[in-house]
């Protein structure tokens, strides 16, 4: 797959205009590994991923006379990824209750393990940790979780979440506040109920 | 237990998560890109393909026009036919009187 650098999106989009499939395939393939990191990253309960990637994909294409340029192209689909992913996420409102009977063993060693233990040393098991952290996730409101994982997980600054949702940045510290505050409910939550 | 513990917990959590590898491919599957192109250009091509259902909704405003049109023509005449109609009930009413009060 050629870098953004060496892919000519301006010609591959003049093509698309004037309704080439091959160039319509070219800017699929080039952009398809961007799309699916958005979309691994924020995937609804129960939407396939591959689906979610069509149909970010057709929106691109629907919306394509809207783009100005005045943001490099991968930016401007990252964003129509994040709020497709973010619609969906809004879509299911129900979240599965958060709890411990629900985690493997594994995962409930671990959490009790961050819980009690007030050292700074972090869990081992990196994909143990992944999935317990998509699960916590999963308890926040949609666009709380969006912002909380873009900050935390993918270590974005706010300005970098404010361009890609289209959110002021006010608004995202709000959210990452509120974010905050029902994590730490949460916590205390499964620590009463671990004590219980 | 304090905030700070549970914000550190929850740090402690979200370092190891990052730390996890993604493994998966992240190349288009095969074929996908093929379908999306076209099915993107099916999509533009809609509009087009869709002048029957814009011709329905213009007979349909055709039609009402030319509906309202012959209503408002032969307006005279449909009220003339309403008010002999009007005549007729009322004869026919007095006389049934007329039958009774015989």
């Amino acid at each position: 797959m050629p870098d953004d650098e060496s892919f000519d999106f301006a010609g591959c989009l003049q093509r698309v205009r004037v309704r080439d499939q091959a160039a319509a395939r070219e800017l699929v393939e080039h952009l398809y590994p961007l799309v699916i990191r958005i979309v691994r990253a924020r995937l609804p309960r129960r939407v396939p991923e591959e689906d979610l990637a069509q149909e970010i994909f057709l929106k691109m294409f629907s919306r394509l006379e809207q783009y100005q340029g005045s943001v490099p192209f991968p930016h401007w689909v990252s964003r129509i990824a994040v709020t497709t992913c973010i619609d969906h996420l809004r879509a299911q409102q129900r979240r599965p209750e958060f709890r411990w009977a629900d985690l493997s063993e594994n995962e409930a060693d671990m959490l009790d393990a961050v819980l009690t233990n007030e050292n700074d040393t972090a869990p081992d098991d990196a994909l143990e940790a992944h999935e317990l952290v998509h699960k916590l996730l999963g308890q926040l409101k949609p666009d709380d979780r969006l912002v909380i994982q873009l900050l935390d997980l993918e270590q974005k600054t706010i300005a970098e979440i404010s361009a890609l949702t289209g959110w002021n940045q006010s608004l995202v510290k709000v959210r990452a506040f509120r974010a905050r505050r029902k994590l730490q409910k949460m916590f205390q939550e499964l620590k009463r109920k671990e004590r219980s | 237990m304090k905030p700070q513990v549970q914000d550190s917990a929850w740090q402690k959590l979200v370092a190891a998560a990052r730390r996890a590898p993604d493994e998966r491919a992240t190349t288009a599957p095969y074929g996908f890109a093929t379908r999306v192109a076209a099915l993107a250009l099916a999509a533009e091509r809609r509009p087009f393909g869709s002048l029957f259902e814009r011709f329905s909704w213009r007979a349909l405003g055709v039609a009402a026009l030319l509906a309202i049109g012959s209503v408002a023509a032969d307006y005279a005449s449909l009220s003339k036919s309403a008010d002999d109609d009007g005549v007729f009930d009322e004869t026919a009413v007095t006389s049934v009187f007329d039958v009774a009060g015989t």
